[in-house]
């Protein structure tokens, strides 16, 4: 007979440290997008405002996972959705005002 | 204390072979072989967990939530591999860089997607998978969309 509470103290230490340490991972990546976002010409900081809220949004689920903070997961879904079909609208926009 | 040795030797085991895999520019085990292989020895410990009287429910989360923080730390390297690249490439390469950081955003997308699906899958929350994969859809457009606009408004710009 197994010890069931040992087994999901590990579980959960195991789950938790890896979600801690990819939101540590997100979070530089995060940096480096907003490097990209505050410099550059309108598309490429538009390219790294899509990623930063790529970062933003994974992060805020995994906060939603791991502390069970519930309006997190509204956030992130706005963000995620928004973020990538905000992109794509906008990379329309820019391409018909300034090129063809 | 077991509990952390054992998080510390996994992580570090799992970083380290997604590394490896980096490192060598391809797979260092087939992922034909490598996924089916994971999934064998999860539904294995999974049952010699249950023969051992743990309960069912119990024994499968264990092995998700193991498996689903393995997924985590396997997204890691590339997400530091992404910040490298973007810190790394500035705009002294000239206006054709836009691509290279187009490609590496679109790995930061690529990761955090594929870490909410299968982590999603694994630990039972399916509104994880669907926001992932609908991220996931979204993706090839995003990136299409940016490097379409660059080309058309910036680039041609400068060309001319």
């Amino acid at each position: 007979m197994m010890d069931v509470a040992s087994l999901t103290s590990l579980a959960d230490s195991v789950f938790f440290w890896g979600a801690f340490t990819f939101m540590v991972a997100v979070a530089i990546a995060g940096l480096g997008a907003l490097r990209l976002a505050l410099k550059g010409e309108a598309v490429t900081s538009l390219m790294g405002v899509s990623a930063l809220t790529t970062a933003a949004g994974v992060s805020l689920y995994i906060i939603q996972i791991i502390f069970e903070v519930e309006f997190a997961r509204d956030t992130a879904i706005a963000l995620l959705v928004l973020g990538a079909v905000g992109t794509i609208i906008f990379a329309r926009l820019f391409r018909m005002e300034e090129g063809e | 204390m077991i509990d952390e040795i054992f998080v510390i030797l996994y992580g570090l085991a799992i970083i380290a072979f997604v590394a490896w895999n980096i490192k060598k520019g391809t797979f260092v085990i087939d992922p034909n072989k490598l996924i089916p292989s994971l999934i064998i020895v999860f539904v294995v410990l999974a049952i010699i967990l249950v023969f051992n009287g743990v309960p069912f429910d119990t024994a499968v989360s264990v092995v998700g939530k193991i498996g689903a923080g393995g997924i985590m730390f396997a997204g890691v390297v590339p997400m530091i591999g992404a910040a490298i690249g973007l810190f790394r490439f500035g705009d002294e390469y000239g206006p054709n860089i836009f691509y290279a950081r187009n490609h590496i955003t679109g790995i930061i997308d690529t990761v955090a997607s594929l870490v909410m699906i299968f982590g999603g899958l694994l630990i039972f929350r399916l509104d994880l998978v669907a926001v992932g994969f609908f991220f996931f859809v979204l993706i090839p457009f995003c990136g299409n969309a940016l490097a379409n606009a660059y080309y058309y408004s910036y680039q041609r710009r400068l060309e001319k």
